[in-house]
């Protein structure tokens, strides 16, 4: 059986002053290696999940806070939020609020120097996260000039100096370019593929997410509406429909043509799959002829 | 042939610091138009988006917006004729309310009441906000937010309205009410200018394409036609939308004439083509 | 602009402590004072900084027009509203002028302590910039932490100053945005309608400061600021044989300085 390494048990959660929850008895796991992609309309309480699943609430986030977050085995309740970051790591949607000096090198070092890490071992670590960002050789820049995804990923990179095991983005690219947008989804990429960390990203981008997400969680109105493989996620026309989700274009062909009676062999996520199916679906009644 | 509300003519635009954004940029939109404005960041998009309403004035060429040139009109006259809707609404919304903040232009236009109170009852229901009215528009959701913002700008009355990556940050739901506010004001005679990096909205929404490259105009046209030409797109790192990508990968088992802009188009190809093969 | 210009000159290696010393020992010096041979020789000193930086004066820009006014406004004042024994001109408004004529007077004192305060303005405000321009913003905030100031506080110096651009860039954007509102209350409007219209631009900023002021907070949690009553610091700075040497050479010449601010 593969390892748990966050556990959500009955967690919900409502902001000071706030008539209601903004999230309600929230209960799923992820596995160690796992690439979790969190979707749901702004407003669904994906930012607050983020905050709960990184400790941020109850240490830093003020609220009325039920239930049980556990990683890497600590409770977050139990473990204050340095603890609590050397095993997870997070990423905000804002590049320019993340920024706290004037070099590259040194917002890499920052959280691990305020750790009281020894300069070596910060060294160590900030080369090999700017050199897994890809951004070896700029170490001396000044990083409100670099571009947003450069930002971005100076921003990975100072999560990863920290050695997490789990990474959260919360909508790392919804500021970005095309090109910004690429670049980090390469990069995350990479952390999955080659580093096998476990990996959970906000993003209304799914035409991105489809190639790497292992699974999906949807979440409505505070509550987790679903939480399976993006296949089945896509096809679910009723969950996709209420939740609003940006459905990947070639799923949506494929939707339609179920709609329309034509039964798929396999339901693509991918634009690859998408020739595939497709073209599969074309030849095989010309070949009735 | 259409009559023509914006007539750039040879625009260059040098920023104080000798930064060249904009190179000799020359076209024209025409009344009634829904243009994309599509490129990466710093290709000079944002430049030209202030070039257009007054608040940068040309180095060198002309900009002529509804008979009048920029150089020889205020921003705040100019705001008349041409709306320009900002990227973050965060960076202009103050009132108290959803209605003052609408307001707010008209009043400084130093209009009599009666047409003020016209003017905002026009804009928020073009909008969708009159059930809104009294909120506080900063304690609004991200898509509420972009809809007051855009129906201030509406309440100015312009000829053309300009939106300025206006589904940055949005969902699904908030993208397509938001384009379709667009489309509707389009649908009433007036003109819409987009700047987005969101293909398939420009597919589905847009007329016209211009794409900015490096501070030059390297392709423009019909949105069909522009996303045809995959390798230009490619120079300038644009990708067409996933469904026109999908369409020409499948061009050899499934041969179609034009360019694919929709699911429905594609899936419609498809489903036809089985049905006659099933005949 | 006053921000970092990076160089190797010998005031860019210099031990930010012993910068730091220089400008709040020199400052005093320049406050107590009133000792215009003293004053100049420490104007002198300053350019001569400047010249070693190998920074131009003139990358101040509009600072140093803002300058030179602040000074010519100081001396002016003083001039005109500080008396003093030894009466120049009196009056200034001729007699014949109905009602104020008459008032007014120009004395040597008065020129003088204008002067005095508008050469202290000066030398304070070539100084500081010349500091901030040769000393990388971390080395900085270091310099202020080995000298004993909390870290605390040494970040929030650096924070203020990477939020100044982005609290420029903000400004700009709103007054641009409401501009498109055809807001001109700031260009022509009388004083009442400015008042009223002052909410347009200051509470947009105010809010978009607050939220960012949030978010700032809980990325600085998420790194673990301030969990740990010392901290690491990769870039390190020390002392060397030049920094002592130009210490002693500093403490040196202010001695010499107060001492013939007592002689004179």
């Amino acid at each position: 059986m593969d390892e748990i390494i966050l556990d959500v048990f009955d967690a919900s959660f409502r902001y000071p002053n706030a008539p209601a929850y903004s999230l309600k008895h929230i209960n799923f796991q992820v596995r160690k290696g796992e690439f979790l992609v969190i979707m749901g309309e702004n407003g669904a309480g994906k930012t607050t999940l983020c905050k709960m699943l990184s400790g941020i609430i109850p240490h830093s986030q003020e609220g009325v806070y039920f239930g049980d977050v556990t990683i890497c085995g600590l409770n977050s309740k139990e473990h204050t939020l340095p603890e609590l970051c050397q095993h997870i790591g997070i990423v905000l949607d804002d590049p320019e609020s993340q920024i706290f000096t004037t070099e590259v090198l040194d917002e890499v070092a920052f959280g691990a120097e305020n750790l009281e890490i020894p300069t070596d071992e910060i060294q160590r670590n900030a080369d090999w996260a700017l050199q897994v960002v890809r951004m070896a050789g700029y170490e001396e820049k000044d990083p409100t000039r670099l571009s947003g995804g450069q930002k971005q990923r100076v921003a990975i990179a100072s999560a990863l100096t920290m050695q997490p095991e789990i990474l959260i983005l919360d909508e790392p690219t919804s500021q970005l370019d095309p090109i910004g947008t690429i670049e980090v989804f390469q990069v995350v990429r990479e952390l999955k593929e080659k580093y096998n960390m476990t990996i959970i990203m906000v993003t209304h981008k799914s035409e991105e997410i489809a190639q790497f997400a292992d699974r999906v969680l949807v979440l409505h109105e505070g509550e987790v509406l679903a939480m399976d493989t993006p296949q089945r996620i896509f096809r679910n026309k009723e969950i996709v429909d209420k939740a609003w989700l940006a459905v990947p274009q070639v799923s949506m062909v494929a939707v339609e043509l179920e709609q329309s009676g034509i039964p798929l062999d396999a339901f693509p996520v991918r634009l690859e799959e998408g020739v595939e199916v497709f073209s599969a679906l074309l030849q095989e009644t010309e070949a009735r002829i | 042939m259409r009559e023509p509300v914006i007539q750039v003519d040879h625009l260059t635009y040098t920023y104080p610091n000798g930064f060249e954004a904009l190179h000799d940029v020359s076209f024209t939109i025409e009344k009634n138009d829904f243009v994309a404005i599509i490129g990466q960041n710093g290709a000079g998009k944002s430049t030209l988006l202030k070039n257009l309403v007054g608040l940068h004035k040309p180095t060198q060429g002309n900009i002529i917006v509804d008979g009048v040139n920029t150089r020889e009109i205020s921003v705040a006259r100019l705001s008349t004729k041409v709306g320009f809707v900002l990227q973050n609404p965060d960076r202009q919304l103050f009132a108290d309310s959803v209605e003052e903040e609408i307001r707010f232009g008209p009043q400084n236009l130093k209009l009599d009441k009666a047409e003020i109170d016209a003017r905002v009852e026009h804009a928020m229901e073009q909008t969708g906000l009159i059930r809104l009215r009294r909120e506080f528009p900063m304690a609004l959701s991200a898509g509420d937010r972009a809809k007051v913002v855009i129906a201030s700008v509406i309440a100015m009355q312009p000829e053309i309205i300009i939106l300025d990556e206006p589904t940055t940050g949005q969902d699904r739901r908030g993208c397509a009410q938001i384009m379709d506010i667009a489309k509707e004001f389009q649908r009433r005679g007036h003109t819409v200018i987009v700047v987005t990096h969101a293909m398939s909205l420009v597919a589905e929404y847009a007329d016209r394409v211009i794409v900015m490259c490096k501070g030059r105009r390297i392709l423009d046209g019909p949105t069909a036609e522009v996303f045809a030409q995959e390798e230009k797109l490619k120079e300038s790192f644009v990708l067409p939308p996933q469904v026109t990508r999908l369409a020409r990968a499948m061009s050899a088992v499934l041969p179609v004439d034009h360019t694919i802009l929709s699911t429905q188009e594609l899936s419609g190809c498809i489903a036809a083509r089985v049905q006659a093969n099933q005949m | 602009m006053i921000k970092y210009h990076a160089g190797e000159s010998f005031l860019h290696k210099l031990d930010p402590r012993v910068k730091i010393i220089m400008l709040l020992i020199l400052t005093i010096l320049v406050f107590v004072t009133r000792n215009f041979p003293v004053l100049g020789l420490v104007f002198l000193l300053i350019m001569i900084c400047w010249k070693v930086s190998g920074i131009s004066i003139r990358e101040l820009g509009g600072y140093l027009k803002l300058l030179v006014g602040l000074v010519l406004f100081v001396v002016l004042i003083q001039t005109l509203f500080q008396g003093g024994e030894t009466i120049l001109i009196s009056p200034i408004i001729p007699d014949f002028v109905p009602l104020i004529g008459g008032m007014g007077s120009i004395a040597v004192e008065g020129v003088l302590f204008g002067l005095l305060l508008g050469f202290r303005l000066m030398v304070i405000m070539c100084l500081m910039p010349l500091i901030i321009m040769t000393t990388r913003v971390r080395d900085l905030a270091l310099g202020f932490v080995k000298l004993g100031l909390p870290y605390r506080y040494a970040f929030m110096i650096t924070t203020a100053l990477n939020q100044v651009p982005v609290l420029q860039e903000q400004i700009a954007t709103i007054t641009d945005a409401q501009k498109l509102r055809a807001f001109t209350a700031f260009e022509d409007g009388g004083t009442l309608q400015k008042l009223k219209s002052y909410p347009a631009l200051v509470v947009p900023l105010v809010m978009g400061s607050m939220k960012k002021s949030t978010l700032i907070g809980t990325a600085m949690d998420v790194r673990s600021f301030g969990s740990r009553p010392k901290r690491t610091y990769l870039h390190d700075i020390a002392m060397h044989g030049a920094d002592w040497a130009f210490l002693c050479f500093i403490l040196a010449f202010c001695a010499g300085m107060f001492t013939l601010n007592v002689m004179l």
